[in-house]
């Protein structure tokens, strides 16, 4: 009977002290998350690495080391440099476009309205909505025979007839002509991230507290004032969260551009992601795939870096 | 914000995104097809919309090859593209199934975009793990490290059924290593799609027969009527195959039979040109925006007037307006300025078997192999037409087929002008193999983008092979270095 109660006590007195023990559960609760990030991100980018300086192909990957050649064959040819320029000038251009929206729509959002669920579940929907079934709904509407949105032009004379504001031509080709096809990508970065940037802002705007603004509004700040001193400056730490995820996801995205153009016309819409699929999976030339994926991590991390330590900087307690 | 308005929030996006996806991945009509055996004639009846009985065709069932049982428990399974003939996978999977409980095989087919074969043969062989068999439809040479030498199942077809389609074995075979990567069991032709009014009121009934009356008759149609041609300028299949079939009938290539590189000669500027000419006095911009969909839709919307593409597009026509599919007309390969003519395979297909699978897992894929190769007659016929033979012996109704076209064309020999397609269709590196190189080369959209940017005025023809050809000798040098492209010396 003794013996039983003190295997009870010395029981209950593990469990508890596992339950108390602050320091172990830390490390039980990151665990899952260090071996997916270890597994999942960790090992393929090592992997990465050792392709990149190895002769492999998809037929064969025993490391045979080559050292640089891999990159210095890549930095030979005009569509990786397109590429390079294309990967953070769309995401560039679609960060600045997709925070000064999502600033609006948080603004226009944190107030009252009629039917205001009903507008964030239509604003959430690209968001919601798979990445390639949005992509393949805008090849669909930029199409060069079918577009409807030059059907809804031409419908208003403003296409397709002598005289027409765009043009004589029935359609626009957005996706065969070199500007307009990286504008439509851009377009289509900003459509999908909007969603996503305007949530986040407007969780920062409800976060204000309600005493600092009703103080400026006793003080007669007007909207504007309100606005640019004391909202901006409040939810800039949560916008500079807003762009890092949406920088991060665009850099990073191959959909959008392997869908809509393939990096067509000629090479002038690819991005690293695609031009490493191309040329590293179809292409066969894993090694040099791998080198050209590898161009996107340095940048990342330092934009990571930046963006995070001006975060804290700029954090308003 | 209240717990319960997030809670519906959410429900309301879940659900309308899985309203989309439901409507985006809902099953499209396909045709049905039944099979009675008796004795040693399959009797296959096609009906259009589950109603229309078009024809009753008997297909005689070839003498399969002998093989011992397997044993117990021996797995055959299979990824394939999801042809562009709905029809033939309908057959080809009960097929596969009926062989496998013959022969003791648990046999299993999975289908997938032909796009993503590379992706999925890649993954597999890097994984060690994955499918015994797979089917390709471009030569898959930068694979032969992790893929099976077929050299005896080759050889053992050509025993069994006579001579293969040159085309199959450049697409199959590499000398440099004297391996066979890969096993072909059938290509299918890439001829002209013309509409046969517009051509004929501009003086062409029978549809252009050069380079040069395409470029006359397609500038008179876009002026007269403002219906342009369609040859794609951009990164993807058919724009690859279309701008090769030019530099082949103008008299130049990527390599020659040697495999070693030859792009920047007179030839293939003057094809260059005539590519830049071509698009500008018949195309619209939407060449360079071109995807495998394209030839198609625009065919079946009356919206080009000439293409490049296998039949499937006109099979697509025949089922949404057969009088529209009345009024297309089919072409041989054109010739080139110095009578050459060549062109491109539309696809070849090509089953690799990865190096992982052993044994009886290996044995029984190889026997597949034949017994599919044997009764290709129904894999002709069930691809309506599509599929033409490796090894012609095992299909002796093509022909006849071909001069009445048993899918119901009006006339009934509108196909016969692809009893021809042997004689003027090529492959990937002709008149070299398709070796890696050639292989890269084609995925990496070269020559798509020399012949882009001087369509677009950005570099003379001259720049532009020379730039093209810079590249390429890259790509050679390489692959030559691990031992898979040839012209050594």
């Amino acid at each position: 009977m003794q013996d039983n109660a003190a295997v009870d006590t010395s029981s209950r007195f593990s469990t508890k002290y596992i339950a108390d023990n602050e320091k172990f559960l830390g490390w039980a609760f990151l665990l899952p998350a260090v071996l997916y990030i270890l597994l999942l991100v960790g090992v393929p980018f090592v992997l990465a690495i050792a392709f990149s300086l190895a002769d492999v192909t998809v037929g064969d990957t025993t490391l045979n080391f080559v050292g640089l050649q891999n990159f210095a064959r890549i930095m030979q040819t005009p569509e990786f440099w397109q590429s390079l320029r294309n990967t953070f000038g769309f995401a560039i251009t679609a960060q600045i476009i997709t925070i000064i929206l999502a600033n609006i729509l948080a603004v226009l959002l944190s107030s009252d309205f009629r039917g205001k669920w009903f507008a964030l579940v239509l604003i959430m929907l690209p968001w919601s909505t798979p990445i390639a079934l949005g992509a393949i709904g805008w090849l669909w509407l930029l199409d060069s025979k079918f577009s409807p949105i030059d059907w809804v032009l031409r419908y208003f004379s403003l296409l397709g007839g002598e005289g027409a504001l765009l043009g004589v031509p029935k359609n626009l080709y957005y996706l065969g002509k070199a500007q307009l096809a990286q504008a439509s990508i851009i377009m289509v970065y900003v459509w999908r991230m909007l969603p996503l940037s305007a949530v986040i802002l407007l969780a920062g705007l409800t976060s204000i507290p309600q005493d600092l603004l009703d103080q400026a509004e006793v003080d007669g700040s007007s909207f504007w004032r309100t606005l640019f001193q004391i909202k901006l400056p409040l939810i800039l730490p949560i916008m500079i969260i807003a762009i890092l995820f949406s920088f991060i996801y665009t850099v990073g995205d191959m959909a959008i551009v392997f869908i809509l153009t393939r990096g067509g016309p000629v090479y002038y819409t690819h991005v690293l992601p695609t031009w490493a699929y191309i040329k590293g999976i179809e292409g066969g030339a894993l090694a040099e795939g791998a080198a050209i994926a590898l161009f996107i991590f340095p940048v990342l991390l330092a934009a990571a870096i930046l963006i995070l330590r001006y975060s804290r900087r700029t954090e308003v307690t | 914000m209240k717990l319960e308005k997030l809670v519906l929030l959410f429900s309301v996006l879940v659900v309308v995104a899985l309203a989309i996806s439901a409507c985006a991945s809902a099953p499209a009509e396909t045709q049905i097809v039944t099979v009675e055996v008796p004795g040693e004639t399959i009797i296959e009846t096609v009906e259009v919309e589950g109603e229309t009985v078009i024809e009753t065709v008997e297909v005689e069932v070839e003498v399969p090859v002998e093989i011992e049982p397997f044993p117990e428990g021996t797995e055959l399974d299979i990824l394939q593209w999801s042809h562009f003939v709905p029809q033939y996978d309908t057959w080809f999977d009960p097929f596969a199934e009926d062989w496998g409980e013959t022969n003791g095989v648990n046999v299993t087919v999975d289908h997938i975009a032909l796009g993503e074969l590379p992706a999925a043969l890649t993954a597999a062989i890097d994984a060690g793990d994955g499918p015994n068999l797979v089917e390709m439809v471009f030569a898959p040479p930068q694979f032969i490290d992790g893929l099976h030498d077929l050299t005896d199942v080759n050889e053992q077809a050509q025993e069994l059924f006579g001579e293969q389609a040159e085309t199959c074995i450049a697409s199959s075979y590499l000398p440099a290593t004297d391996t066979w990567y890969g096993y072909c069991h059938g290509w299918v032709p890439d001829p002209a799609d013309y509409v046969i009014d517009l051509w004929t009121e501009v003086g062409f009934p029978e549809g252009p027969s050069t380079w040069a009356e395409l470029l006359e008759g397609g500038a008179a149609i876009k002026e007269q009527f403002g219906v342009p041609l369609g040859l794609g300028l951009s990164p993807e299949l058919d724009s690859r195959l279309a701008m090769r079939a030019i530099i082949w009938s103008h008299g130049g290539s990527v390599q020659d039979e040697n495999e070693c590189v030859v792009l920047n000669s007179p030839e293939t500027i003057e094809a260059v040109n005539f590519v830049a000419d071509l698009y500008q006095n018949t195309m619209t911009e939407e060449v360079f925006a071109w995807t495998p969909a394209s030839n198609n839709q625009g065919l079946i919307a009356g919206e080009l007037s000439y293409i490049l593409n296998s039949i499937s597009a006109y099979r697509s026509l025949q089922d949404i307006d057969p009088e529209a599919a009345d009024n297309i007309g089919f072409g041989p390969a054109l010739l080139g300025p110095r009578g050459d003519q060549h062109a491109s395979a539309h696809v070849w297909q090509i089953y690799v078997i990865p190096s992982y699978v052993e044994g009886a897992e290996l044995e029984a894929a190889k026997a597949f192999l034949l017994h599919h190769t044997a009764n290709y007659n129904q894999a002709v016929f069930n691809s309506k037409l599509y599929n033409f033979p490796a090894f012609e012996s095992t299909v002796p109704q093509l022909d006849d087929w071909l001069e009445a076209d048993p899918f119901g064309s009006r006339p009934a020999d509108k196909l016969k002008v692809l009893a021809t397609a042997k004689d003027w269709v090529t492959y990937l590196g002709y008149p070299g193999v398709a070796n890696p190189a050639i292989g890269e080369v084609f995925s990496s959209n070269i020559i798509v983008t020399m012949m882009g940017q001087v369509a677009l005025g950005e570099k003379t023809a001259e720049e532009a092979v020379a730039d093209a050809e810079a590249q390429i000798e890259e790509i050679f040098d390489k692959w030559r270095d691990q031992g898979l492209v040839g012209c050594t010396e």
